[in-house]
């Protein structure tokens, strides 16, 4: 190859439009005339010499294994069994210009998912679609995980707003599930536009915060121009302290009562009502509250205990001696133990009548930094998930209109969305693919 | 702008030298703008010469690919308050920018004639420069991808802004002069990959029209004064364009990171 301008030297990094871009004095220029061969191909990879391992400041990552991506249903849902301890909640304005850009865009969505979850060691052959369209450019993978990117638990759950389909851009109006409105601004709401809505939410999870850092970025790398970040919020799920279910920013154990998946509470199935493309999806609800941590701080332990209705030192309904115990409400009609207008009472009255309105809840809480008045702005990402939104999160959310706890609480963010079906396997599809059949 | 470019050159050499004639150009229009502008601020027509900052501060931006050859001179033509001790009030803050800063802060003839006077000097000194200046082949692929990455990090960022709010006329002068640098190097870069630079055309062509769309009147709005949904057309569309501005330095880099 010919060197035209023979000018190697290293650039000089005084620029005058604002900062410095980091020098590319380690880029050896090879500017060549138009002859085909690609420059980089003579790109020379120095072999990392075999180093002993270096002392390390922090224990090693657990290796945790690969969560499957493919299944009837997404995961991130009730796949792992185990909720993942970092979360990330990405809500997105979609830019596609029309259905075959949308199409596009949940086609990319389906492969990343399916590559983090499976983790990606830098040996492995790449698919020719991975390949970047110029050898040598940016590297295919930020370094934050290492080479080799652990699978990490990860699982991506994507969902849609009902923007998806009142958008004419996609021509979508005859798949809108039903039921999926806008969020409902309940009595002790204080919505934010700025956390509020968008088209597209990813929930991410993973057991390490790092990979959850580097699935968005590599996420939003190759969807840029597609999906425009809106908001976003880290969140985190507590180890048990000690046992148990693991605690909220009040203290207290978060989650004991879940459905279980063959109770059918949470997966749209043929005889939901809802279009034949949603089956084995599921509404999912995020609801961020901001928790007045400070303030909470500075109530007794039996009022904080009267509010939630269970006992802090270790999750059992007041009354009772352990968390996984159930409250008597048939015995305790006027609330001497469960005081009538504790949280768990009013959420779950445990009556016939209202035991179609359960839901499963997968939160993560989340601390996110300062406010104007220099308090602690923590709380909970409440994420649930269920068939219909008005009879279960909707019927649960009314009941707890006026609890006392909402003092100490102020709902801000998110938004509803419909969570895609799963894709069965690898080559069979991509999520959303319902939507243009 | 790219209508009046020389035809794209086989070679990196003729690239360059097609650059330089092209830079002569847009000097020249910068210089007797800037004459303009300093009778502007001389009268004291201050809205006429609002209006002239600009253009003369568009014509700039279409200088595009040669801002790391200017050293000191580039620096007091398009410097910025950033690191200065005095920020804004410091004496090395001159050029367009301090310009802008006294037009859209109260300031008048008093404050801003002499700097206009220098700011004509320091490109008539720019432009005598021109036939010695070392342009180097790896500048133009390198700046080919970081006029757009500078329009995003400095301009729609707001860090650029001094007072005018321009950020978006900016942005389409900086895609001015990034297609000015491809166009120039399109039988170069297509030569080594073959359709790349259609490729990038497509990705600025969608952004040219997302930025076209912000307009009110046929005017710029001032950037953060629009809604998120229309910054996010903006700012989705060029983050497209750098994704695949970013291999261009990689076709002529042998890159061992």
């Amino acid at each position: 190859m010919t060197d035209d301008t023979t000018n190697t030297t290293e650039p000089q990094s005084d620029r005058s439009q604002g900062r410095k871009h980091v020098n590319p004095g380690r880029r050896s220029f090879l500017l060549g005339a138009g002859s085909g061969i690609a420059a980089t191909a003579l790109a020379a990879t120095a072999a990392s010499a075999a180093r002993s391992a270096p002392h390390s400041t922090t224990p090693a990552a657990q290796v945790l294994p690969a969560v499957p991506f493919h299944g009837a249903n997404q995961a991130g849902v009730y796949r792992p069994a185990a909720q993942q301890r970092s979360a990330c909640f990405a809500s997105f304005r979609v830019l596609s210009a029309n259905q075959a850009e949308l199409k596009a865009l949940l086609q990319t969505l389906t492969a990343q998912g399916a590559t983090l979850a499976a983790g990606v060691k830098t040996d492995a052959p790449v698919r020719a679609d991975d390949l970047p369209a110029i050898a040598g450019g940016p590297p295919s993978n930020s370094g934050v995980l290492g080479d080799d990117v652990p699978a990490d638990s990860f699982t991506m759950t994507v969902g849609l707003s009902n923007t998806i389909f009142s958008n004419p851009a996609w021509g979508l109006s005859a798949k809108k599930p039903r039921g999926l409105t806008e969020m409902t601004v309940f009595p002790n709401d204080s919505p934010d536009p700025a956390w509020t809505g968008g088209d597209l939410l990813l929930q991410l999870c993973a057991d390490s915060a790092d990979t959850i850092h580097y699935a968005l970025r590599e996420i939003t790398k190759a969807t840029r121009g597609q999906l425009a970040l809106t908001w976003k919020l880290n969140g985190f799920h507590s180890a048990p302290r000690p046992v148990g279910t693991p605690r909220n920013l009040f203290g207290y154990r978060d989650g004991i009562v879940n459905p279980a998946q063959d109770e059918n509470r949470v997966w749209i199935t043929k005889d939901s009502g809802q279009p034949d493309w949603a089956v084995g999806g599921t509404f999912m609800v995020v609801r961020v509250i901001r928790m007045l941590v400070e303030f909470w701080d500075r109530v007794g332990l039996g009022e904080q205990d009267g509010m939630i209705g269970r006992h802090r030192a270790n999750g059992a309904p007041l009354g009772q001696t352990k968390e996984t115990d159930a409250p008597d409400y048939a015995n305790d009609p006027d609330g001497q133990n469960v005081p009538l207008d504790a949280h768990i009472r009013m959420a779950n009255p445990r009556t016939t009548a209202t035991d179609a309105s359960r839901l499963l809840r997968r939160g993560y809480n989340y601390d996110l930094g300062v406010d104007l008045n220099g308090n602690m702005q923590a709380g909970l990402i409440f994420t649930c998930f269920q068939q219909n939104i008005q009879e279960q999160f909707e019927a649960t959310q009314l009941r707890l209109v006026d609890e006392p706890m909402t003092d100490y609480v102020e709902p801000f963010g998110g938004g509803y969305f419909i969570a895609l079906p799963g894709v069965p396997a690898a080559g069979s599809g991509f999520l959303g693919e319902g939507l243009f059949t | 702008m790219t209508t009046t470019l020389p035809a794209p050159e086989p070679t990196m050499a003729a690239v360059i030298t097609a650059y330089r004639t092209y830079l002569s150009g847009v000097l020249d229009t910068i210089s007797s703008q800037a004459l303009t502008l300093k009778a502007s601020i001389g009268n004291n027509d201050l809205d006429a010469a609002r209006t002239q900052w600009l253009a003369t501060q568009l014509s700039w931006q279409r200088v595009g690919a040669a801002y790391g050859s200017f050293g000191k001179l580039g620096e007091a033509i398009n410097g910025l308050p950033a690191g200065l001790p005095k920020g804004a009030a410091d004496p090395a803050f001159t050029g367009l920018h301090r310009i802008e800063y006294g037009l859209f802060h109260g300031q008048g003839p008093a404050e801003l004639v002499a700097i206009t006077a220098a700011l004509h000097d320091n490109v008539t000194s720019l432009h005598a420069e021109l036939p010695t200046l070392d342009i180097a082949g790896m500048d133009m692929a390198i700046r080919s991808h970081e006029i757009l990455e500078d329009s995003l990090r400095d301009n729609l960022s707001g860090h650029n802004d001094q007072g005018s709010g321009m950020a978006l006329a900016l942005t389409f002068a900086d895609l001015d002069g990034t297609r000015v640098v491809l166009a120039l190097m399109r039988t170069v870069v297509d030569g080594l990959h073959p359709g790349y630079t259609a490729t990038v055309s497509a990705t600025l062509d969608r952004l040219g029209t997302a930025l076209n769309a912000t307009k009110l009147d046929g005017t710029w709005p001032v950037w953060d004064t629009l809604p998120l949904p229309d910054r996010q057309t903006v700012t989705g569309a060029i983050g497209a364009s750098l994704e695949a501005l970013a291999y261009i330095p990689a076709l002529f880099s042998t890159d061992d990171d």
